[in-house]
């Protein structure tokens, strides 16, 4: 359903091609004129609503853009880069780049491409990611991103991380080498649940998520064991106790669902 | 209390920690003593600059720099000085170019180009004084933009005056401040970016502690402009100094109401806090370092939004780094259209940067934009020591990028060393000389950056430690071109997709130097071997390393220091045939690279090889036996080093080698072209007849004129041999009158084909060692005066330092920057006109170009001119033989197998690489003799046993302690300049055991599992950057 | 047209690969026409053959000196190089000893385990390498099989498209591990 207004000084609906006119506004539901950005990804021409990230116009207007560290209902923070996209020739995440007016983008261009893989190999390289005996092997975003970005193999060698699995919280583990580090646990115990349990040590290499003051899960006191952290970790990280292989089926997309119910009151 | 002298003592960070303070404490107590203490006032002052030099003590009303004063030095400074007016010479600077010391500090060279805006009152007023802060025209711009200008007016200001962001980046500082001044928020913040993290970066820190003030002044400054309320100082813990003197100001600041309310009675009310960040890298980056400042964990996020819309506690901030705060004051005090004429077009103003590595005088120095980077590493740093050659720039610290020699002549600003590959950065500047490896300096780089990723992104987190990786497995030899392939395409996708500066600049130290030194990489990787020999897994030592030939140093030195004289012998004959020439007349590029200069000075390597030598001609040593004859025949052309080298090799390995000599003796340059009292005929005989003995045939007086005759004839394949022997001349005048020679011709005559008559008075044109060879052999033909011409300065004679010395002593004298431009005689020379040469820009090989100076031509009296100014090959049996032949006669050829395009006929020496050194024709003589081998079916390998360390039979730790390097004895210059004796002598047999146990057997160390040698090897690249 | 020589070498994994490959039902049927097995775990033949042969199949990464050289071989002799399976894309399961020295997981397998008697191995198997490594950080590798087993359908996929001298595409769900 086309609802656009062309305001050229004519009014009035009008079937003009986008291209040609100088303002679009757009009826929003409650019939009011809302300004719109007219922007071009991949050579289509888009009417956006000013506020909006890349990432959300390209995905309302089915255009597929590959994220791991983004996740609907929580603050963005541009940490993994897969989400990059080409804006003149520049490489900005699409996840925490607001629409402009005119902008050009490419979310497919050969060089984003084959950044999106490298940098996913260098994810593979860095953890221990051996889908065949994870609980969320068929269940993980970072296997389905290897399928998505056509990784083959990954060209730097691994590194086989070797981190103790802490399994002292009754119900959760957490298996530090399958941990990605995109921080949705950190920011879904923050800006969802309120408890701040998670959060980030050291850095580099060795930064890592931890629970309160780095104190095994099992003794932080501030964990509600709400267990959100486990629906929105993506790989196999984060896990319920009992899972076994290829058992864990995540529900990341319950956040969303829970801001959206929160918003409405 | 205005005294007679005022007395200021550097109590920056380096001079305190040469004991800056203990100078002060003495100086009150000398003062006392002499009952001065009226007379002179003391300061404590900011960083001066040359902080080599520290403690430095700086007297006015003279404005005399004392430099190195030590505890000790403080009475005579007292009692002569202050009391009777005399300076104390001996702690004066010295000029390098005038060798003259220099009393007043501000005709040292090192200050001389430098312009002090930033760091106008470091090292001049006390920093924890305000009122002299005050007196020196401090919170005059401060007074003036709150009373007297809007803030719109001080945002146009900053804008006109042109400055950009001293931290790094470059941005336009007044349109930053017109960013924040526009948003409409009641509440803003200032903040001044003070955690200053580059390795070998301290000129903020500088600032801070010597003039804390004028970044307190800046900040206000931009508060007033921009509308904010409250400042804040990001600085790292690790400058307490410069907290404490920040903190101490502060406090001034408030109490005279320059902070606080109402300021200058206005309605401007403005204060600052100081925030102590734990020193991680990444909180230099803006939006990491304001999240630092909220006290949340130093972790940078994406922009937009930028500072200026949502910075601190998302208000808009206005954030600057120190220098760029401590210009502001200035530009508002003394207008922008000053600010704006200094500099170069869109970079304006100076530049502080923090002069280290491999130059004479490191320090903070402050210059221009526009200045060049030879001026900054030459005429204000003082041009590199230890006899050593500059390789590259590197500036910008760990995101910046090396700048080869070549680019000297480059203004600095902005847009200038970003074209390079480089950036300006905060203003660490790093000088790099020939003994830098670049791959291990960009290992260290991204190591650094490596460790200082906040691991929040992946690029730069994953990505850092994979180019780490990478590097590191180049740097031990295990490196692939596959690795390097990927090693770049990992620095592309870093620099491109990472979320921060910090990553996207992380790369640039491995780019710029594949950029310009990609060479290098491919060394370590296709060859298994680290020119600069820094690389510690690739060599046994590095005096190995260095030597074209590559004689096991540290093997037949510790075989000398056991007393085995003749185990050493038979260790340098497996790699270069000639001992008794090189222990002559070798470069000795072993010397250079030796460890044992950290101590005092190399070991007399040279001297203990001639040492070595001459034991084994009068015990009469035979060189190894020859393989098993293999039947096939290999023909040599030319009997220079190259030639003997390839045909003694050839034998070794069973191959009948048959030299040909186009001249009755054998030798080549070592003959015709070395004058006998450096290198006496007997050994020159004695090492070619040792190689003979060992199976090798030497066909004098034949000359070879069809390289196709040679293959009719039988020979397997051809090594082509035959030097550079064609002196070039110097364009003065079409024909030249009798008594023009050039040296190759007069130096062949002294001992081939007759002396000729020099007459009395010798010009030398030239340089290099064939210059100082023909001036000191004409000396000893009996001219009366020898000069020697030479059109660059003295220091850039291509010639050996220490034959240049010994030259001068026998009275030679250099006339440098004088370049030949006619000759004055009719049928014979009568003299040399020659013009006068001032020092012009940097030519490619880091040089001043000499350009004609304004002084007048001068005629040098001459009753002969010998023109040696280079040498040059012919190349025309190659050519004959089909093979393209360059320019100057050279012909290319693979630098490992020296095979030519003609399969079976190789080249090597002077006739492939120009004029070069004996020992580089030995190696190349014998890098050829295993590609011929390996040509004609053989293994290609000379050595296949493990190398055996050597033990020793003394306590070696005693040698580590100081020990003087030994001398020869060395003909007195009397009675040497009336023969061709040998000028230099031998070590006596007690001597020369002692000077080789000075040998600290680099080998030994670095066989033990590489632990210490990678320990070394870090150490010397921290020492670089420090 | 002679049939395509075809080896498939079993590495450091459990043979589920090579199960795997045998569960390609009927084609393998008309496989047997088009192609000769030369050396194979299937056909138990130990040599590889002295004249190469077309396509080798790797199931398993490299875990001890004997595979390190049996790859060099297996390159140099076959005209492309398929890696089996994650243990020889990835390391996977075999990989998991990474970071434990290769003597001290042979003490505590051999010397601690109940059916060995404490007898360790050093002397008649193959020294293990320090780490366990892909097939490709050791050599070229062509084609990347994917999973733990690869699915019958997708070497199945791989095979045919390369006896008809096609290169074999291997896009999405071909791509997923485990």
């Amino acid at each position: 359903m086309l609802r656009v207004v062309c305001v050229s000084g004519r009014g009035g609906e009008d079937a003009v091609g986008l291209g040609e006119c100088p303002v679009v506004r757009d009826l929003a539901d409650g019939g009011d004129l809302v300004d719109k950005l007219r922007v071009k990804i991949d050579g289509r021409t888009i009417l956006a609503a000013p506020g909006k990230t890349i990432l959300e116009v390209a995905e309302e207007n089915g255009i597929h853009i590959p994220t791991l560290c983004h996740l609907d209902g929580l603050r963005d923070v541009g940490a993994c880069r897969l989400c990059i996209v080409d804006l003149y020739g520049q490489l900005v995440t699409s996840c925490t780049t607001k629409v402009a007016d005119g902008m050009e983008i490419g979310t497919q261009t050969e060089t984003v491409r084959a950044y999106r893989r490298t940098i996913l190999e260098l994810l593979f390289a860095e953890g221990n990611h051996v889908c065949s005996f994870c609980v969320s092997n068929g269940g993980c975003e970072l296997q389905d991103l290897a399928c998505e970005l056509g990784m083959h193999s990954v060209r730097v060698p691994y590194t086989y991380r070797r981190e103790r699995v802490d399994a002292t919280h009754p119900r959760f583990l957490i298996d530090r080498d399958r941990c990605v580090l995109c921080g949705r646990c950190v920011r879904v115990c923050q800006e969802v649940e309120g408890a701040h349990t998670w959060g980030f040590a050291e850095r580099g290499v060795t930064a890592r998520v931890i629970t309160d003051l780095a104190v095994p899960w099992g003794t932080a006191e501030s964990c509600t064991s709400c267990g959100k952290c486990v629906e929105v970790c993506p790989t196999g990280a984060i896990a319920r106790k009992g899972a076994s292989n290829a058992e864990m089926r995540k529900h990341p997309e319950l956040v969303a669902e829970l801001t959206e119910r929160r918003a409405r009151g | 209390m205005a005294g007679r002298l005022d007395v200021l003592v550097c109590s920056g960070g380096a001079c305190m920690s040469s004991h800056s303070l203990e100078v002060k404490e003495e100086l009150v107590r000398q003062l006392e003593a002499q009952r001065l203490a009226d007379e002179v006032r003391i300061v404590e002052t900011g960083c001066m600059g040359p902080c080599q030099y520290g403690p430095l003590v700086l007297v006015y009303p003279e404005g005399v720099l004392y430099k190195n004063v030590a505890v000790s030095d403080v009475a005579e400074m007292v009692a002569e000085h202050f009391l009777k007016g005399r300076v104390v010479e001996r702690l004066l600077f010295r000029s390098e170019t005038a060798d003259q010391i220099v009393r007043e500090h501000r005709s040292i060279p090192f200050f001389e180009k430098q312009m002090k805006i930033v760091l106008a009152n470091c090292g001049a007023i006390n920093p924890e004084s305000v009122e002299e802060y005050i007196g020196a025209g401090g919170y005059e711009a401060l007074g003036k933009a709150v009373t007297t200008m809007t803030p719109e007016g001080v945002v146009a200001e900053m804008k006109a005056s042109g400055l950009r962001g001293r931290g790094g980046a470059g941005f336009p500082t007044g349109t930053k401040w017109d960013f924040v001044r526009r948003e409409a928020s009641p509440k803003k913040v200032v903040v001044c970016n003070a955690d200053e993290g580059d390795p070998g970066a301290f000129m903020d820190r500088a600032v801070l502690e010597g003039d804390p003030h004028t970044v307190i002044e800046g900040m206000a400054i931009a508060a007033y402009a921009v509308g904010a309320q409250r400042g804040y100082v990001y600085v790292r813990a690790e400058y307490p100094l410069a907290i404490k003197r920040l903190r101490s100001a502060l406090e001034a600041a408030r109490k005279l109401g320059l902070l606080g309310d109402r300021i200058f009675d206005t309605a401007f009310s403005f204060d600052i806090e100081i925030r102590v960040g734990a020193g991680a890298f990444v909180c230099g980056e803006e939006t990491a370092l304001l999240a630092s400042l909220e006290g949340r964990r130093g972790v940078p996020h994406p922009r937009p939004p930028y500072p200026s819309t949502s910075g601190m506690w998302q208000l808009p901030t206005l954030l600057n780094n120190v220098e760029t705060y401590a210009n502001v004051r200035h530009i508002i005090a003394r207008g922008s259209a000053w600010f704006a004429s200094i500099g170069t077009g869109e970079s304006k103003g100076t530049k502080v940067f923090a002069l280290s590595g491999n130059v004479r005088n490191t320090g903070l120095v402050e210059v221009p934009m526009g200045t060049t980077l030879g001026e900054l590493v030459y005429d204000i740093g003082g041009g590199v020591p230890n006899g050593k050659t500059l390789k590259a720039i590197q500036t910008g610290g760990p995101s910046g990028g090396c700048i080869p020699v070549q680019y000297l002549n480059t203004p600095i600003s902005y847009e200038t060393l970003k074209e390079l590959g480089a950036i300006v950065g905060s203003g660490g500047v790093i000088v790099l000389d020939e003994d830098t490896c670049m791959v291990n300096l960009a290992r260290y780089f991204v190591e650094f950056t490596a460790s200082e990723s906040c691991g929040q992104c992946v690029p730069c987190r994953s990505g850092l430690v994979r180019m780490l990786d990478i590097l590191d497995r180049i740097t031990r030899g295990e490196g692939s071109m596959e690795d390097l392939a990927l090693l770049e395409e990992l620095a592309h996708t870093i620099k491109r997709s990472s979320l921060c500066g910090l990553g996207q600049t992380a790369p640039n130290p491995v780019l710029s130097t594949l950029k310009y030194f990609r060479g290098e990489y491919e060394a370590h990787i296709r060859h298994k071997t680290c020119p600069a020999a820094v690389c510690a897994a690739l060599f046994v030592a590095p005096c190995e390393a260095s030597c074209p030939a590559h004689v096991d140093v540290p093997a037949y030195v510790t075989h000398l220091s056991n007393g085995d004289f003749a185990k050493a012998f038979d260790v340098h004959m497996k790699t270069n045939p000639l001992p008794g020439i090189c222990g002559r007349v070798c470069y000795a590029f072993c010397e250079t690279k030796c460890q044992r200069a950290q101590i005092e000075e190399s070991v007399a390597i040279r001297d203990l090889k001639r040492f070595m030598a001459d034991y084994a001609m009068e015990h009469q040593l035979a060189g190894p036996k020859p393989g098993a004859r293999n039947g096939k025949r290999v023909a040599v052309v030319g009997s220079g080093p190259a030639g003997l080298s390839c045909g003694y090799f050839l034998a070794q390995r069973g191959y009948e080698a048959v030299l040909f000599e186009a001249l009755p003796i054998a030798g080549g340059t070592m003959a015709t072209g070395i004058p006998a009292y450096r290198l006496p005929r007997d050994i020159l005989e004695a090492d070619i007849d040792r190689i003979v003995k060992t199976g090798v045939r030497i066909e004098l007086l034949s000359p070879v004129e069809d390289l196709g005759r040679l293959f009719a004839d039988g020979y397997e394949a051809v090594f082509v041999a035959t030097g550079a022997m064609k002196g070039q001349t110097v364009a003065l005048g079409e024909t030249l009158p009798r008594g023009v020679v050039t040296g190759v011709e007069f130096l062949k005559g002294i001992h081939v084909d007759g002396a000729s008559e020099v007459g009395d008075e010798v010009v030398v044109i030239g340089g290099g060692n064939s210059a100082i060879d023909s001036a000191r052999a004409a000396l000893r033909l009996g001219a009366k005066r020898v000069t020697i011409a030479y059109r660059r300065a003295k220091a850039d004679m291509p010639a050996s330092p220490e034959e240049v010395a010994e030259a001068m002593e026998e009275g030679v004298e250099i006339l440098d920057m004088t370049s030949p431009v006619g000759v004055v005689g009719g049928e014979r020379v009568e003299g040399l006109r020659c013009a006068s040469m001032a020092a012009g820009p940097f030519d490619a090989s880091g040089r001043r170009r000499p350009v004609p100076s304004d002084r007048p031509e001068i005629v040098l009296p001459a009753s002969m001119v010998i023109v040696a100014a280079g040498q040059e090959a012919t190349g025309e049996l190659l050519r004959g033989a089909g093979i393209e032949v360059a320019k100057g006669g050279l012909v290319a050829v693979d630098p490992v197998t020296m095979g030519t395009s003609r399969p079976g006929i190789f080249a090597g020496g002077d006739a492939t690489s120009g004029p070069a050194t004996v020992v580089e024709a030995i190696g190349a003589g014998r890098r050829a003799a295993i590609a011929i081998d390996r040509f004609l079916g053989g293994p290609g390998a000379f050595e296949p046993e493990e190398r055996a360390e050597v033990a020793t039979d003394y306590d070696e730790d005693a040698y580590t302690q100081e020990q003087a390097r030994a001398v020869p004895p060395m003909a007195e210059v009397r009675t040497r300049i009336r023969s061709f004796a040998e000028v230099r002598g031998r070590f006596a047999k007690e001597q020369a055991i002692e000077e080789a146990r000075r040998c600290l057997h680099c080998d030994r160390q670095q066989t033990e599992d590489g632990a210490c040698c990678e320990s070394s090897a870090s150490l010397a690249a921290e020492a670089k950057t420090r | 047209m002679g049939k395509v020589k075809v080896a498939t070498v079993w590495f450091s994994g459990c043979a589920g690969c090579h199960m795997s490959f045998l569960d390609i039902d009927e084609v393998l049927i008309d496989l047997v026409g088009r192609i000769e097995f030369c050396n194979s775990p299937i056909t138990d033949l130990k040599v590889f053959p002295e004249g190469g042969v077309d396509v080798t199949l790797v199931e398993g990464a490299i875990g001890n000196e004997e595979q390190l050289e049996l790859a060099h071989t297996v390159r140099a002799k076959s005209k492309i190089v398929i890696s089996l399976g994650d243990c020889a894309v990835t390391g996977n399961v075999p990989a998991l000893r990474n970071g434990i020295p290769p003597r001290e997981l042979i003490e505590e397998i051999y010397g601690t385990s109940r059916t060995t008697n404490g007898a360790l191995p050093y002397e008649v198997v193959p020294r293990l390498l320090e780490r366990v490594r892909p097939l490709h950080e050791v050599i070229p590798v062509d084609y990347f099989l994917h999973g733990c087993p690869p699915p019958a359908g997708l070497i199945a996929k791989a095979v045919l498209a390369l006896l008809d001298g096609k290169t074999p595409e291997l896009t999405g769900a071909d791509l997923k591990f485990g």
